[in-house]
């Protein structure tokens, strides 16, 4: 029989919740990078993303008190903040700048780069920032709701329940947009492979 | 030649994990956070903010459990105004009956029942006279008094014989 999941920052939040400041500090300190992966890389932008994360962890403060822990406060804190992204690309519109000499450096003693640039694929003829600009714009030529699913499945790794619960979503339709994204992402670097200059 | 296949899509995509900000960044993101918190407070009005701090307050003191001790000493005040209304009832009946003047009841036929033509036992009926504090050292306290008269008067003349 499976046991009911215990949230790992019920502590934090019960504290947050009965007005200790500082436990929330500690939620944005353990929440702050993998929020600005999943926010810049929706956004492709790092001002945007900034004022976006601040403004997120502003909203999450302000309606801490109503979270009753249905859901685990990872879900909610990524539900809050994918829709304010969503909100936030539909008032841009298209205009995104890209960040392309943002890389870190320890990506060059990674395994899995090193990996992928060894075998023999499309990969180790490119040039590792022009691939990673295609990269940018293939996203970018994506839909909004696509891409969120596309970031978080394959850049941040989530499964598709748990992006099913912060999309608030079928499974089904996680799976459809995620298969949909990937043939997208597919014909555009299959372009770009044929042709490099472009 | 070879195509992207999902799996090296997959791969591509992993790399984007590295676009990352300067290591500062999240050292100085809380600072931000809580200057940003700041201006967004002053900018409300002095009301809101004695509200939230008043409200935060509350939070932080637990109302609810607090809310107890009131009820609690309630509920001792007014057992204890009970009893005393019970503890000062009873000596003001005490009080009362003392105060009162004892009543010298005579029965209807008292003249008659004193005359010496009818010498015998003279019942004089009275309601006690003593007080209330003499009545309580006496378990006859409630009896009424019975006084008995001899049917020969008494007298210190010498008795003549013929």
């Amino acid at each position: 029989m499976d046991q009911p999941r215990v949230d790992p920052d019920q502590e934090l939040v019960k504290r947050t919740q009965s007005g200790d400041a500082g436990a929330f500090d500690e939620l944005v300190i353990k929440y702050t990078p993998r929020l600005y992966g999943l926010v810049y890389n929706m956004t492709s932008n790092h001002e945007d993303t900034n004022d976006l994360l601040q403004d997120i962890f502003a909203k999450a403060y302000r309606a801490i008190r109503g979270f009753r822990g249905k859901s685990s406060f990872y879900t909610w804190i990524h539900s809050i903040a994918v829709n304010m992204t969503l909100n936030f690309l539909k008032k841009r519109g298209r205009r995104f700048q890209l960040s392309l000499d943002d890389v870190d450096a320890s990506i060059q003693n990674d395994k899995e780069f090193l990996e992928s640039t060894a075998t023999s694929s499309p990969v180790r003829e490119a040039d590792l920032s022009e691939l990673q600009r295609r990269l940018n714009e293939a996203m970018m030529k994506l839909s909004d709701e696509h891409r969120a699913v596309v970031t978080m499945f394959h850049i941040q790794g989530m499964p598709h329940a748990e992006i099913s619960k912060i999309l608030r979503v079928s499974e089904g339709t996680v799976r459809s947009r995620l298969f949909y994204a990937n043939r997208q992402l597919q014909n555009y670097l299959d372009e770009f492979r044929k042709n490099p200059v472009s | 030649m070879n195509e992207f296949d999902d799996n090296e899509i997959a791969r591509l995509l992993r790399l984007k994990r590295y676009e990352q900000p300067p290591p500062a960044y999240f050292e100085n993101f809380l600072h931000e956070f809580h200057r940003r918190q700041r201006d967004e407070m002053l900018r409300q009005p002095l009301w809101r903010i004695c509200m939230e701090r008043a409200h935060s307050l509350m939070l932080r003191l637990d109302v609810r459990s607090l809310a107890s001790y009131p009820a609690a000493v309630a509920a001792v005040l007014l057992c204890a105004a009970l009893i005393s209304v019970k503890i000062y009832q009873q000596p003001e009946t005490a009080r009362v009956a003392l105060q009162s003047p004892p009543v010298l009841s005579v029965p209807a036929n008292a003249e008659e029942e004193l005359t010496l033509a009818s010498p015998g036992i003279v019942r004089i009926r009275t309601q006690p006279l003593r007080s209330f504090n003499e009545s309580a050292q006496t378990h006859r306290a409630a009896a009424p008094t019975r006084y008995v008269l001899d049917s020969v008067p008494v007298s210190y003349e010498p008795t003549f014989r013929f």
